[in-house]
């Protein structure tokens, strides 16, 4: 079997021109699925995070700046704009729990029921925070 | 076996093993860093710490600050250390990974101050 290793191998080789097969979801089976999904949220939540930082400075303008910013944000756009970076954090952090897991060597050959169990958790508390973020 | 071994996550090619720990230990202490960040702005009090005065009440207790900027640190390592990951995909040549890691350390260190100063200021509002 260590031909087939060998070709995948070259085939999985980095290169540029993959770039936008990272968010094409055709075609793919449940690792290529757990793979886009750590990417795109990976990608999601670093963009996040500066922006996150950036705009918590308002904090430092005192409470006129800061409760006017979250009297702006707490329309529900906003709240199913938050609800979409928490659900990617729990996704990202479930999912990366399997990956830390496989590194060492735990559960390689069942990280497919490990991944699907994960992701029904990870829609549990998503569910729980949808809720708590919606209702009063 | 083949297949099983394939799909192991590894370090990328250009990725020192280290690094890869980093991204790893950074990681794991996220899932309980970022835990209690989301269950203490969500679910603290109604719906979180939602006002100034909340904010500035919660960050009194002096274990919060710490941890916060610990949370911080490891935030910006774990999301600098994966992003070059994901850049490494993309094969860069050797002198533009040098300009990437340059200005990832710069945006870093920059980002990690920035956001201990703003705990700082916040802490002394108190």
């Amino acid at each position: 079997m260590i031909w087939r290793l060998k070709v995948d191998t070259q085939h999985n080789r980095p290169s540029p021109s993959k770039f936008w097969n990272w968010f094409n979801p055709v075609g793919r089976q449940t690792s290529g699925w757990a793979f886009m999904l750590q990417r795109v949220t990976a990608l999601g939540l670093t963009f996040y995070l500066f922006l996150h930082l950036i705009i918590l400075g308002q904090l430092a303008n005192g409470p006129q700046g800061y409760d006017s910013f979250i009297a702006l944000v707490s329309s529900p756009v906003f709240i199913a704009s938050e609800l979409i970076v928490v659900a990617g954090a729990i996704l990202h952090g479930l999912n990366g729990i399997r990956i830390i897991l496989t590194t060492f060597g735990v559960s390689v050959t069942r990280q497919k029921q490990l991944f699907y169990a994960l992701m029904v958790l990870a829609l549990i508390i998503i569910v729980i925070f949808g809720i708590h973020m919606f209702t009063a | 076996m083949s297949a099983n071994v394939q799909s192991v996550s590894t370090p990328r090619s250009g990725e020192n093993s280290w690094w890869y720990l980093v991204k790893i230990v950074t990681g794991v202490l996220l899932v309980v860093l970022l835990g209690i960040h989301l269950v203490v702005n969500h679910f603290i009090g109604q719906h979180g710490l939602l006002t100034y005065a909340d904010i500035v009440a919660y960050y009194q207790n002096p274990i919060i600050p710490i941890m916060e900027i610990c949370f911080l640190a490891v935030v910006v390592i774990h999301a600098l250390t994966g992003l070059r990951g994901i850049l490494l995909d993309l094969k860069p040549s050797r002198p533009i990974l040098q300009v990437m890691d340059a200005v990832m350390v710069i945006v870093g260190v920059v980002a990690v101050a920035y956001g201990t100063w703003l705990i700082l200021v916040i802490k002394s509002r108190g």
